[in-house]
C-alpha cells in the first residue's frame, strides 16, 4: 500500500502541495471504506444466499430462485425486511448492553479486514504482527456474545451465551497452537511474509510440506469454525433447543448484525486458512504487469478462500452438533494435545531440514490426490446405487 | 493400552465416518431437486396431475342427484344441509338447497361412496383459501330444481346422459360397501 | 471440597418450541446446564376425540381416528376397524387384509421416517431430515393414489377397505421398494453410523427392562430395552401369521443397552422389516372382495370387546363398549406416547438440557396422541 501511495504522490495525482500524510491517511480511509462496504458487508449477505443454495441442493431441493436471476437479490430482500421490523427491546433488559452487543460483534467481524492479503500490492496495513491481530481480534466476539446473552434478561440467551464464550475461549487455544508450525517454519508473523514463503504449486503449499502441518492445517480450521458457531459447534444457536440462543430476544436489524458477522466470519476463517497454508495470492509469473499480475494474485486469492467458505457450508449441512461437554472434550482431550505434538514435531523438523524438504511436498501432495480420489470413487458410488435422476446444473 | 487404542478407535471412527457422510452429501449434489416448484414454473396444472381418487373440495352435479339425502346422513361432521321437499302440486322432489361448507368438511369421502348416481363427487381442487368465511359455503342451489329420477335402462336425455356417465364411472373406480367387487388385479 | 452454592433455574420449554414433537410443555428445572429435573404438561391438544365416538356413530367415527395419530393414520383406523368387527362378529375377507396389511406396512415406513428424520434434524444435522421427508412424499404419492388423501387417509371401513388397489399400483409399490432399500443404507452412512450422531445418543436415557415394563413402554422404545414383544408376532391377528419377517431387539453395542441409540437402530431396522413384508404382501396378495357387507346403521350386540394392535408407536389398544344403539357407549384408545410421558421425569435427572431433547425425540413422542 505505501509504495503504490508514494507512486501516486510522486506522479503529482493529488497536486503539488500534497503533504505525503495528510494523502497517506485519505487513501487508507477511502480503501477501507471500499473494502468494508463494498467488499465485506456485501459479502456477507451474499453468503446467506449461496448458503441457502447449497443446503438446497445437499436437501434434494432447490433453495430461494425467485427474487432476482437465481434468487440473487434474496439477501437485500432479507435485509429490507429486516430493517422494516420493529425494534423490540425486552423492557427488563440492560438496554445499553443490549444495544451494543451487535456492534461489538459486528466489530470482530471488520477489523481482520485491514490485515487481508488480496494480492502482493493491496492489502490495507501489512503489519508484522498480521496473523497475531487477525486471531486476537475475532475473540472479540466473546465480549459481545456475553453480552448479548445477559443483557437480554432471558434464561435461555443466558445459557447461549455462556455457552459460547465457552467455546470460543477453549477453541482459541487449538488455533493459536496450530499456528506456530507454521511461524516456526517462516520466522515471521507477517501475512505477507507467509504467502511469500510459500510457491504457487500445490507441492510448495505449507499443507504439503510435512504431516505436521497437515494435521495443524485440519486443527486449525475445525477450531476456526468452533470459534466461528458454525455446526457442528452451533450450540449457542442451538435451534432446536434454544430457539436462537444468546439471539433469542433481538428483532429486527440487530438480529440480522449477528450472523452477518456469522457468515462474514466465513471469509476470515477461509482467509485464514488460505494464507497459512494454501499458499495465499501466489500465482505463476506469466506476465510483467504489475496490473495483470495482481488482478491474477486477487482471483487466486478468492477462488481459494470461495472454496473454503463452500466446505465450511458443505460441513454444517452434514454434521450434526456436538453437545457442550464433548466440545470440550474434544478441545481439551484430543486438539490441545495434538497440536502440542504438532508443534514439537514441527519444531523437530525444522531444525533437520531448515530450507524445507521438497520431496515430502511432493509425497504429500501425491497422497492428498489419494485421498480426492477415493473420496470421488465414493460419490460416484452413492450416485449411481441411488438410482434418482442425476443433474449436474447448479441452476433451477 | 485399551486407553490409547481407544482414543486412536476414536479418531479414526470419526474421521470414517465424516468422511462417509460429506461423500454421501456431496453425491446429493450432482442429483436433481425433488422439489415441484408450484405453481408457476409446472409443464400442467397440479390439478391435472392428481390421481383419480384424490378427495379435493366437494362438487355436485344437480342435474343427477335424486335427494335421497345419504351423504346429508353420513357426513360425520354436518356440513352437508340439503332441503328436499315434495311439491304438492306435481308430487315430486324439489331440491330448493344444497349447501356443503366446505370450511368444516374434512375431505374424508364419506359422502361420496353412498351416492347412487356420482352426482356429489371429490374433484382435484385444493385450493379453497379466500378472503370471508361465507364464500367457503358453496351454495349449489340457484333456483329449486327437481330431483333426478333414474331410469330403469340407459339414460335417453342427451343432457343428462354425460354427466350420469361420469358419475357411474366415478362410483365404479370404488368398491360399493357391501357390494361384491369383482378384483381389479390378477393374483400372482 | 465444599460445593459451591449454586442456584437452581426453572425455565419453561414451553408449548411453543422449535424441537418438541407436537404441542408439549416441560417445566424444567436445571443447575446451569444439568437438569434436576423435567416435568411433562400434557393436555395442550385434547379434541375429546373419544367423546365425539359417541356422537356421530360407527361409521362417522372413521375419519376421526386419522386425528387420534395422524402420523399413524392407517394403524388408528385398523383398530376402529378391528374393534367394531369383533364386536359385531364381522369377517374381513382375505383380500381386504392384505389390502390393510399393505397400507399398514406403508404407514409404518413413513411414521419411522418421519420419527428418526426429525430425530436427526433436533440433534442439529438439518440433511437427513429432508431427505426421510422426501422419501416420506413418495410413500405418500402412493397412498394417494390408492386412497385420495396423504395424511388423513381413511383408507379402512367396518369391514375391509374403502377401494380395491388402482391398476398399476401394484408395480409402483414394488419399484418403490427398490428404490427404498439402497436409499436407506445411503441414510445410515450419512448420520446413523456418523461419530458425532453416537456420541450424542450412547448411553443417554438409559430404560432398564424392568423399568421399561413398570413404566408401560411398547413398540420400539420396549424392544430397544432388549424385550422382544411384538403384537404381529406375540397376539397375531389379520394376516402376519403368513409373512416371513424379524422383530428388532436392541443389543447395546453402541453404549449401554435401552439407551437413545438403540431405540433409533430399532426403528431404522424395522423399516428395512417393513420392506420385507411389503414385498412379500404384494407378491402374494390374493383375488375376491375388499370389503365385507356390513349394515349401513350399524348396530352391533350389546357388550365391549378390545383388541390389541402394533402401530409406529407400539401397542395400541382400542377398547369400545357398545350398548345396543348406533352410537357407541364408550370408547378408548390406549396409545404408547402417552406411556412414553410418564417415563420422561424419572430419567431426566442428571441430563443436560440438550439431551433432554434427544431423549424426547428418541421416544418418538407424538403429541395428539398424547391428548387425543
Amino acid at each position: 500500500m505505501e509504495t503504490l501511495v508514494q507512486h501516486l504522490i510522486a506522479s503529482g495525482a493529488f497536486g503539488k502541495n500534497a503533504s505525503p500524510d495528510m494523502v497517506a491517511t485519505i487513501v487508507v480511509f477511502v480503501m477501507s471504506a471500499v473494502v468494508f462496504l463494498g467488499v465485506a458487508f456485501p459479502f456477507a449477505g451474499i453468503v446467506s444466499w449461496a448458503e441457502r443454495r447449497v443446503w438446497a441442493r445437499i436437501q434434494s431441493r432447490v433453495g430461494p430462485n425467485r427474487v432476482g436471476p437465481q434468487g440473487f437479490l434474496q439477501w437485500l430482500a432479507d435485509g429490507v425486511k429486516h430493517v422494516c421490523k420493529e425494534d423490540i427491546i425486552p423492557d427488563e433488559s440492560d438496554a445499553p448492553l443490549f444495544k451494543m452487543a451487535p456492534y461489538l460483534v459486528m466489530l470482530a467481524f471488520t477489523l481482520p479486514w485491514a490485515v487481508m492479503p488480496f494480492s502482493s500490492s493491496l492489502i490495507l496495513a501489512d503489519l508484522n504482527v498480521g496473523i497475531l491481530y487477525m486471531t486476537s481480534v475475532t475473540a472479540l466476539t466473546v465480549v459481545g456474545v456475553l453480552m448479548a446473552g445477559w443483557a437480554s434478561n432471558d434464561k435461555w440467551s443466558l445459557i447461549g451465551g455462556i455457552r459460547s464464550a465457552a467455546q470460543i475461549v477453549s477453541y482459541e487455544i487449538p488455533a493459536g497452537l496450530s499456528i506456530f508450525p507454521v511461524v516456526l517454519m517462516t520466522g515471521t508473523l507477517s501475512m505477507q511474509g507467509i504467502i511469500r514463503a510459500q510457491g504457487w504449486a500445490p507441492q510448495h503449499w505449507f499443507l504439503f510440506a510435512n504431516p505436521f502441518t497437515f494435521v495443524a492445517a485440519n486443527i486449525l480450521y475445525i477450531s476456526a469454525l468452533a470459534e466461528g458457531n458454525r455446526t457442528p459447534f452451533d450450540l449457542p444457536e442451538a435451534e432446536s433447543e434454544l430457539v436462537a440462543g444468546f439471539a433469542t430476544e433481538y428483532s429486527g436489524m440487530r438480529y440480522l448484525f449477528f450472523f452477518m458477522a456469522e457468515w462474514g466470519n466465513l471469509f476470515i476463517i477461509g482467509a485464514i486458512i488460505a494464507t497459512l497454508f494454501l499458499g495465499g495470492w501466489q500465482f505463476p509469473h506469466v506476465t510483467k504487469s504489475v496490473v495483470v499480475m495482481n488482478i491474477l494474485q486477487v482471483i487466486t486469492f478468492n477462488v481459494k478462500v470461495l472454496f473454503l467458505v463452500f466446505v465450511s457450508m458443505w460441513i454444517r449441512a452434514t454434521l450434526p452438533r456436538v453437545r457442550i461437554d464433548q466440545l470440550m472434550t474434544l478441545c481439551w482431550k484430543y486438539f490441545v494435545p495434538i497440536s502440542f505434538v504438532n508443534m514439537i514435531g514441527t519444531a523437530v523438523w525444522v531444525a533437520i531440514w531448515p530450507d524445507g524438504n521438497a520431496a515430502m511436498g511432493y509425497i504429500m501432495f501425491a497422497g492428498a490426490l489419494a485421498l480426492a480420489a477415493v473420496f470421488t470413487q465414493r460419490v460416484i458410488y452413492y450416485l449411481r446405487r441411488s438410482r434418482m435422476e442425476v443433474y449436474f446444473n447448479p441452476t433451477i | 493400552m485399551s486407553a490409547v487404542s481407544e482414543y486412536v478407535g476414536n479418531i479414526k471412527d470419526a474421521v470414517t465416518s465424516i468422511f462417509e457422510g460429506m461423500a454421501v452429501t456431496a453425491s446429493h449434489f450432482m442429483r436433481k431437486p425433488y422439489t415441484v416448484q408450484y405453481p408457476d414454473r409446472m409443464p400442467v396444472r397440479v390439478q391435472d396431475t392428481l390421481p383419480f381418487r384424490y378427495r379435493g373440495i366437494l362438487e355436485v352435479d344437480l342435474e343427477i342427484c335424486t335427494g335421497c339425502l345419504a351423504c346429508e346422513r353420513a357426513c360425520p361432521i354436518d356440513c352437508i344441509v340439503i332441503v328436499a321437499e315434495k311439491d304438492p302440486q306435481t308430487r315430486q322432489l324439489l331440491l330448493s338447497q344444497f349447501d356443503i361448507d366446505i370450511a368444516k368438511c374434512m375431505y374424508c369421502g364419506l359422502c361420496s361412496e353412498l351416492c347412487p348416481t356420482g352426482s356429489i363427487h371429490h374433484t382435484t381442487e385444493f385450493e379453497g383459501a379466500d378472503y370471508s368465511l361465507e364464500s367457503l359455503i358453496r351454495r349449489f342451489v340457484k333456483d329449486p330444481v327437481m330431483a333426478y329420477k333414474p331410469k330403469k335402462g340407459p339414460e335417453t336425455d342427451s343432457r343428462i346422459a354425460p354427466i350420469l356417465n361420469r358419475g357411474m364411472t366415478y362410483l365404479d373406480q370404488w368398491a360399493q360397501p357391501g357390494g361384491e367387487k369383482p378384483a381389479e388385479e390378477e393374483p400372482a | 471440597m465444599s460445593t459451591l452454592h449454586t442456584e437452581e433455574m426453572t425455565l419453561n420449554m414451553g408449548p411453543q418450541h422449535p424441537s418438541t414433537h407436537g404441542v408439549l410443555r416441560f417445566v424444567v428445572r436445571a443447575d446451569g446446564e444439568v437438569m434436576r429435573e423435567a416435568i411433562p404438561d400434557v393436555g395442550y391438544l385434547h379434541r375429546s376425540i373419544e367423546k365425539i365416538a359417541e356422537k356421530v356413530g360407527y361409521h362417522g367415527f372413521m375419519p376421526y381416528t386419522d386425528r387420534v395419530d395422524y402420523v399413524c393414520a392407517m394403524f388408528t383406523n385398523q383398530g376402529w376397524g378391528m374393534a367394531c368387527e369383533k364386536l359385531a362378529g364381522i369377517e374381513v375377507p382375505h383380500r381386504g387384509e392384505y389390502c390393510r396389511v399393505i397400507a399398514a406396512e406403508f404407514n409404518r415406513i413413513a411414521s419411522h421416517l418421519l420419527s428418526v428424520g426429525a430425530m436427526a434434524m433436533d440433534i442439529g444435522a438439518v440433511t437427513p431430515f429432508t431427505h426421510a421427508i422426501r422419501e416420506r412424499e413418495m410413500i405418500n404419492d402412493l397412498i394417494e393414489e390408492l386412497c385420495g388423501a396423504r395424511l388423513t387417509f381413511n383408507y379402512m371401513r367396518i369391514g375391509g377397505v374403502a377401494w380395491d388397489l388402482p391398476p398399476g399400483w401394484r408395480e409402483k409399490a414394488l419399484a418403490y421398494l427398490d428404490h427404498f432399500d439402497p436409499i436407506l443404507e445411503e441414510y445410515n452412512a450419512l448420520i446413523s453410523w456418523n461419530k458425532i450422531y453416537v456420541e450424542r445418543l450412547a448411553n443417554v436415557g438409559v430404560i432398564t427392562p424392568v423399568e421399561a415394563i413398570n413404566y408401560n413402554l411398547v413398540g420400539p422404545n420396549l424392544r430397544a430395552c432388549g424385550i422382544k414383544w411384538d403384537i404381529r408376532k406375540d397376539i397375531p391377528y389379520s394376516v402376519y401369521p403368513e409373512f416371513e419377517f424379524d422383530v428388532p431387539v436392541g443389543d447395546g453395542h453402541w453404549g449401554k443397552l435401552g439407551d437413545s441409540m438403540d431405540r433409533y437402530v430399532v426403528r431404522i431396522r424395522e423399516m428395512a422389516e417393513s420392506s420385507k413384508i411389503l414385498r412379500q404382501a404384494l407378491q402374494k396378495i390374493p383375488g375376491g372382495p375388499v370389503l365385507a357387507k356390513v349394515a349401513r346403521n350399524f348396530k352391533p350386540p350389546k357388550g365391549e370387546c378390545q383388541i390389541r394392535l402394533e402401530s409406529g408407536r407400539g401397542d395400541m389398544g382400542w377398547y369400545v363398549v357398545s350398548d345396543g344403539t348406533g352410537y357407541p357407549w364408550r370408547v378408548h384408545v390406549r396409545t404408547g406416547s402417552f406411556a412414553a410421558m410418564g417415563i420422561i421425569q424419572k430419567l431426566s435427572a442428571g441430563l443436560m438440557i440438550a439431551d433432554l431433547v434427544t431423549l424426547i425425540a428418541s421416544l418418538d413422542v407424538i403429541a395428539p396422541e398424547i391428548d387425543r
